[in-house]
This record gives structure tokens, C-alpha cells and sequence, in this order.
């Protein structure tokens, strides 16, 4: 479904600070199924998520979605498709501070220009899949690690994204709460989505519905196997 | 269509709501920003109304009057200059005017008397404006007194007052019959204030002056057209109020312009980041920052030109009075022709409205265009 | 109530009260122009040349029959008449002398 042919992405190209985060990266992520980028910091993982993910463009190589090659496309062609395709969950997070629940979910769709009544329900259906509905007018200071997590999974949901990815989800939570993402990823797999997640954690590399690992070191790939 | 208008209405949810986050210091920048439009809306409606007023009230003003200069002052004119004046070919009739000022220290205030030529006002009678009537508390049949010039008091039966309507002219005005005007200020006969003249022609008027000048030539006539230019330019833009409350309000939206210009903080920048990771495009982020700088700016300068119009037609300019007033105690109460000019209000709004919109934006642009993936790289 | 929509209407208000505000003028302005007719009578038979705007100086008072010099002598910002001087400046005609008449 996502194919990657020779990418490569330097940082601050001709600058003293130029970086070569990936290198000769040829992979194919398959659909409907759990893959894992793993690999210590600075391997790469977060770049090539981007790269993926269509957040960034590689400095060489072509990215293939769906048969369609999107390297080239201009700015607004691809954020469209990334919009409707990906559903990111930030290592950090990433809510907007001082907004409440309910908007920080419906944010990813309001360029979308769709009925607002309607995103709005989707919305809360999805606060209340992850028992959020009580705090949905609440500013999202007010919310727990845990809770902040799975509003940050329902903003990644609000586009019905066919692709999951996250970064170093499990690095803010306790080990009750990295399983619990386990188990919420497990259940979009079975929904037909495909995740990608770069971590470190054994709780997720080693977890049970995980199809693909690719380890990482140094930008470039070790190997590609099946967990 | 539709759908860019869902989409703008969902981008102005989201900056309603990124304002409401500080809400004090919006609603301080709100009121400021009101405050300096309704400043300048005041000023410029209350303008145009006076010069309005002044254009179709003194429109009968004396075609020519002629002052006796002495040694650059305003001085008494004999009446023998009448005569000379009322020979030159051209002029229709030459009368006197005899009026001056009255200094009241009981009010501390200064009046305009002037003789009046209604034959129906008798020795020991007046008739007084609205302002005296309200300072002094008189009314029709009571009774004033005025010190004379020798010392000696004279007073006045009040026989009416001047109506309500006629304050912007004659507020201060008393009318007095010739004879007590001669004994209150001790103009000898033979001498007037100066004199009017009515001529027959009306484009003769400026060679009739040229004609006076020379019959008459330590005389300064005052053309009629130049009484009404005179009210072109109260409240002249170089005027020292005027220039202070233009400078005030340059600098205030100085102010506002640099908040916002000098760059996002790293917070917003930060937000900035936020939004396009999630998805949304260089484009959708500053058409956003638009609607933060027309949120505020549109509602101030409604609020400041709504404001401006109640305060100058429905409290008669009342916070302009100790300005105008100045020092003097007595002040006129005025119902100014309403006046709104739909350019004067297009350039306002184009002077304050766009300059804040555009500096919410300019500083955006770079931080609207950063890659989405630095906010996952920090 | 979504915001935007709170706040449209609240700009639709606005706009409507500025829409008031235009009929307001045009219609006041004739109960004031007969009022200025009437006024314009009185200047006629009083023979008189100016507004009574500030009865502070004779400069503010008359402006327009004002000494050449008195004005002068009290601006710049005309101080001891502050503010009305400060308003009121000196009539244009002694900025610019006999034009006309030359």
C-alpha cells in the first residue's frame, strides 16, 4: 500500500549542521496490518514516519500511496491526501492548550469545510468510544496522561484515516497504559487500518498483534522481518 | 461554495476560540482599539456637523463689514466713514453695528452684547440667550445688572429669552436697545463696533472692498466669503487638540501593529506547527490569522463609529465640551445637524481596520509555511 | 451556539445599527434644515458673523472678526486659552491677506 524506494532525507543541507537522518530506505508497509519501526534514538524512526506519513518531503527517493507516486505533488495536493489518509498521534501529544476537548478533536477536519453538526457528533462518538464523552467541554490541561492519550488517538481518528501512525506513543505511560494502546491498535487492525508505530518499548515490539518489525540503526535499515 | 464557507466558518471557531484563551487582554485591546476609533469617528462627525451648520447658518451673514484699525487693533469707527462708503457706486446701503463683550464677574463669564435694530425693545429692557438664562437662573421678567463703564450699575428687565433651537448663535448673545448700549460701555454718539455693507451686485463685492479701502484706508473690510471659509477650517487638522488626539491615535495603533509584527511567540509558533501537523495547509492557517486580526478590528471600529455617532447627536458632544469650553463658563447646548459621510467612514475603516488585519498576517507567514514535521522533530 | 455564529450575528447587529444610523442622518436632516432657515433669519436681522462656539476670547468667540495680531499673540497652542484656543485656531483669512483684492 506504501512503498518507499530509495529515500533519502538530509536536514540543513549545505550547512554545518547537515544531518542525514535516512538512507536508502526501500520499504513496503502492508495494508491492514501492524508495523513496527524499531530502533534507539536517533536511528531515524521519527524521519521516516514523516517521510511515510507525507509530513515532509524525502531529499531523494520516490514514495508510492496507493499506486500513485506523491513525491512531486505540491503543497496543497498532498496535505489534502495526508489529511485524508493518515491520523498522526504525537509523542507529545500535541493538544492545543486552552481548546477544549471536543475542538482539539474536531481541529484535523475543519479544513475540510464539512457540516459542522455532524463533525461535531463524530466527534463526540469518538470521545465517547474512549469514555471521554464527561470531558468533552473540558480544556485539555485539566486531563491526565492517560486520558490526554486517548484524546489525542481520537483526533487521529476524527478524518476516518486509513493509516494510524504514531511516534514513541507508550514513552509518557505507565505500563498498564502501554498495553491498553496495544489493545486499541490491535482493535484498528481488526477495523482494516493499517498502523505504523516507531518505538522502542518492548511492550509494543513485543506485543501480540504486531505483524511487521523494522529495525533501525543509524538512518538506514538492519532488517525487515515478521514478529 | 459551500464548502468554503463551512470552512471559514470553522476557521472563525477556532480563532474565537484561540482569542477567548486571553480573554483579558482582548477585551483590553478590544476597548483600546474602540476607544481610538471613537476618538477619531467623534472628531471627524462633529466637524463636519459644525461645518455644515456653519455653511447653511451664516450664509446671510453681512456681505462686507469694515473695522477701524488703530495700530493693528480693532477700534470704534466714526460714522462719517458711513457716509463716504455709502457713496461708492456699487453699495446698496451702510449700516452700523454696535456690539461688544460684557465680562460678568458674578458668573465669571463672558456675554456679546449687541443693539439690535427691533424697535420694539425699549430703554431698560433685554433680551438674553439660553446660556446666560441657565448661568445666571433668569427668566423672562427677571431682572440683571450690569456695571457701566463709569461704575455706575444699570439693570435690565429681561424681556424674553431666545429659543432653544438658536443656542449655537446666540447662546451668549443680549440684546439691548442703542441708548443703554452707549451707557453700559460708554460708545460716544457718532461712533459704532463697525459697519455693514449690503451691496447691489454680489460679484461686485470683492471690488467694492478694493473700492472701501481706498475711500477708507485705515479700515479692514471682512468679506462674506471669508466669515464662511473661517468655519472650513475650526478645527483645523494643525490645530494643537486636534493634533494631539491624531498623534494619540498614530500611536496607539503603532502599538497594536508592533504587538502583533514583532514576531509569534515561541508558543504560537508552536501551535502553528501543531495545526499543520494535523493537517492543516499553509493557506488555512493564515486565512485563520485573518479572522484574528478582523475579529478585533471589525467589532472595534463598528463599536467606535456607533459610539462616535450617540455621543456627538445624542449627548451634543458632551465629552468635547471641556475642550471647547475651555476656560470660559458658559457653553452652549447644541443639536448639530446629524452628518455622516459614507467616504469619511470608508477611509476610517480603511485606516484602521486593514493596517491591524494585515499586521496579524505578515507576522504569520513565516511560521504558516514551516515543514509539518518540525513539530514531530522537537 | 457555535461562536462564529455568535459573533456573525453580533457583526449583523453592528452593521444594521450603522444601517440606522444612516437613515437617522438623512432623516433628521430635514427637521434641521428648516430649523437652520430659521436660524439663518436671525443672523440676517442681527447682522451676526459667527457661531458661539467658545465664549472664552474674543478670538474664540468671533473668529472670524478677530484682531489680526490678538491671535498670534496667544498661539502657538494659545496657552492661557488652552484648550479652545488650541482649537479654534486663527481664521484662515489672516493667514492669507486681500488676495481678492489685489
Amino acid at each position: 500500500m506504501i512503498e518507499l524506494h530509495n529515500i533519502r532525507k538530509v536536514f540543513n543541507a549545505g550547512k554545518s549542521n547537515e544531518l542525514t537522518a535516512v538512507d536508502g530506505i526501500n520499504l513496503a508497509i502492508a495494508d491492514g496490518q501492524i508495523t513496527v519501526l524499531k530502533g534507539p534514538s536517533g536511528s531515524g524512526k521519527t524521519t521516516l514516519l514523516s517521510v511515510v506519513g507525507c509530513m515532509t518531503r524525502p531529499t531523494a527517493g520516490r514514495v508510492i500511496l496507493r499506486d500513485r507516486e506523491i513525491t512531486s505533488l505540491p503543497e496543497r495536493f498532498l496535505t489534502a491526501i495526508r489529511r485524508r489518509t493518515f491520523g498522526f498521534i504525537f509523542q507529545q501529544f500535541n493538544l492545543l492548550r486552552g481548546i477544549s476537548v471536543l475542538e482539539n478533536v474536531m481541529l484535523p477536519a475543519y479544513p475540510n469545510g464539512e457540516n459542522h453538526g455532524a463533525l461535531r457528533d463524530r466527534a463526540a462518538g469518538l470521545l465517547a468510544m474512549f469514555n471521554l464523552a464527561d470531558k468533552s467541554e473540558a480544556p485539555v490541561e485539566w486531563l491526565s496522561g492517560g486520558e490526554a492519550q486517548r484524546v489525542a488517538i481520537a483526533r487521529a481518528l476524527v478524518n476516518n484515516p486509513a493509516v494510524i501512525i504514531a511516534d514513541e506513543p507508550t514513552a509518557h505511560l505507565d505500563s498498564r497504559l502501554s498495553r491498553e494502546f496495544m489493545d486499541i491498535m490491535q482493535s484498528f487492525k481488526t477495523a482494516g487500518k493499517t498502523v505504523i508505530i516507531a518505538s522502542h518499548d518492548p511492550i509494543v515490539y513485543e506485543s501480540a498483534g504486531v505483524d511487521h518489525i523494522v529495525e533501525m540503526r543509524d538512518g538506514r535499515l538492519i532488517a525487515a522481518g515478521s514478529a | 461554495m459551500k464548502r468554503w464557507i463551512e470552512k471559514q466558518r470553522c476557521l472563525l471557531d477556532f480563532t474565537l476560540s484561540s482569542l477567548f484563551r486571553r480573554k483579558g487582554k482582548n477585551i483590553a485591546l478590544v476597548l483600546v482599539y474602540t476607544l481610538v476609533v471613537f476618538t477619531l469617528a467623534s472628531v471627524m462627525m462633529f466637524t463636519q456637523a459644525l461645518k455644515k451648520e456653519a455653511a447653511l447658518v451664516l450664509r446671510e451673514t453681512p456681505e462686507i463689514v469694515v473695522q477701524k484699525l488703530v495700530a493693528g487693533r480693532h477700534d470704534l469707527i466714526p460714522l462719517s466713514y458711513a457716509s463716504r462708503i455709502s457713496q461708492i457706486r456699487g453699495v446698496a446701503s451702510v449700516k452700523e453695528r454696535l456690539w461688544g463683550y460684557y465680562f460678568d464677574p458674578v458668573a465669571g463669564a463672558n456675554y456679546t452684547v449687541m443693539v439690535s435694530e427691533d424697535p420694539s425693545l425699549d430703554e431698560g429692557e433685554i433680551m438674553v440667550g439660553q446660556g446666560i438664562s441657565r448661568l445666571r437662573q433668569v427668566y423672562k421678567r427677571n431682572i440683571l445688572s450690569f456695571r457701566a463703564c463709569d461704575g455706575n450699575y444699570l439693570t435690565f428687565k429681561i424681556k424674553g429669552t431666545f429659543e432653544a433651537e438658536s443656542e449655537l448663535i446666540a447662546s451668549d448673545l443680549i440684546l439691548i436697545s442703542e441708548g443703554d448700549f452707549r451707557r453700559l460701555f460708554g460708545v460716544p454718539g457718532g461712533y459704532a463696533t463697525d459697519l455693514t455693507v449690503k451691496v447691489r451686485n454680489r460679484k461686485e463685492i470683492p471690488t467694492i472692498a478694493a473700492k472701501i479701502l481706498q475711500t477708507v484706508p485705515d479700515t479692514r473690510p471682512i468679506l462674506r466669503d471669508e466669515i464662511l471659509r473661517t468655519y472650513d477650517a475650526v478645527f483645523d487638522w494643525r490645530g494643537g487638540i486636534i493634533m494631539a488626539v491624531l498623534a494619540g491615535a498614530i500611536l496607539a495603533f503603532i502599538i497594536f501593529a508592533w504587538d502583533r509584527a514583532a514576531g509569534l511567540s515561541a508558543e504560537e509558533r508552536r501551535e502553528i506547527g501543531i495545526l499543520k501537523a494535523i493537517g492543516w495547509e499553509t493557506g488555512d492557517v493564515l486565512q485563520m490569522k485573518f479572522w484574528e486580526g478582523l475579529v478585533i478590528s471589525l467589532s472595534s471600529f463598528l463599536l467606535g463609529v456607533l459610539l462616535a455617532y450617540w455621543h456627538i447627536h445624542f449627548t451634543s458632544a458632551a465629552l468635547f465640551e471641556p475642550v471647547l469650553k475651555g476656560w470660559s463658563v458658559l457653553y452652549p447646548k447644541f443639536k448639530l445637524i446629524p452628518q455622516v459621510d459614507g467616504y469619511q467612514m470608508a477611509t476610517l475603516f480603511f485606516l484602521t481596520v486593514m493596517p491591524y488585519t494585515v499586521a496579524t498576517i505578515v507576522p504569520s507567514w513565516r511560521a504558516a509555511t514551516i515543514d509539518p514535521d518540525s513539530v514531530m522533530r522537537s | 451556539m457555535r461562536k462564529s455564529d455568535i459573533f456573525w450575528r453580533f457583526i449583523l447587529v453592528n452593521l444594521a445599527l450603522l444601517g440606522l444610523v444612516f437613515i437617522h442622518a438623512a432623516a433628521n436632516t430635514q427637521d434641521h434644515l428648516s430649523r437652520l432657515k430659521h436660524l439663518g433669519e436671525m443672523v440676517e436681522q442681527l447682522k451676526l458673523t459667527d457661531l458661539c462656539l467658545t465664549t472664552e476670547a474674543p478670538h474664540t468667540r468671533n473668529p472670524s472678526q478677530a484682531d489680526w495680531h490678538t491671535p498670534f499673540q496667544t498661539h502657538p497652542l494659545a496657552l492661557e486659552h488652552f484648550p479652545s484656543g488650541a482649537v479654534v485656531g486663527p481664521p484662515e483669512l489672516l493667514r492669507k491677506s486681500y488676495e481678492k483684492m489685489d
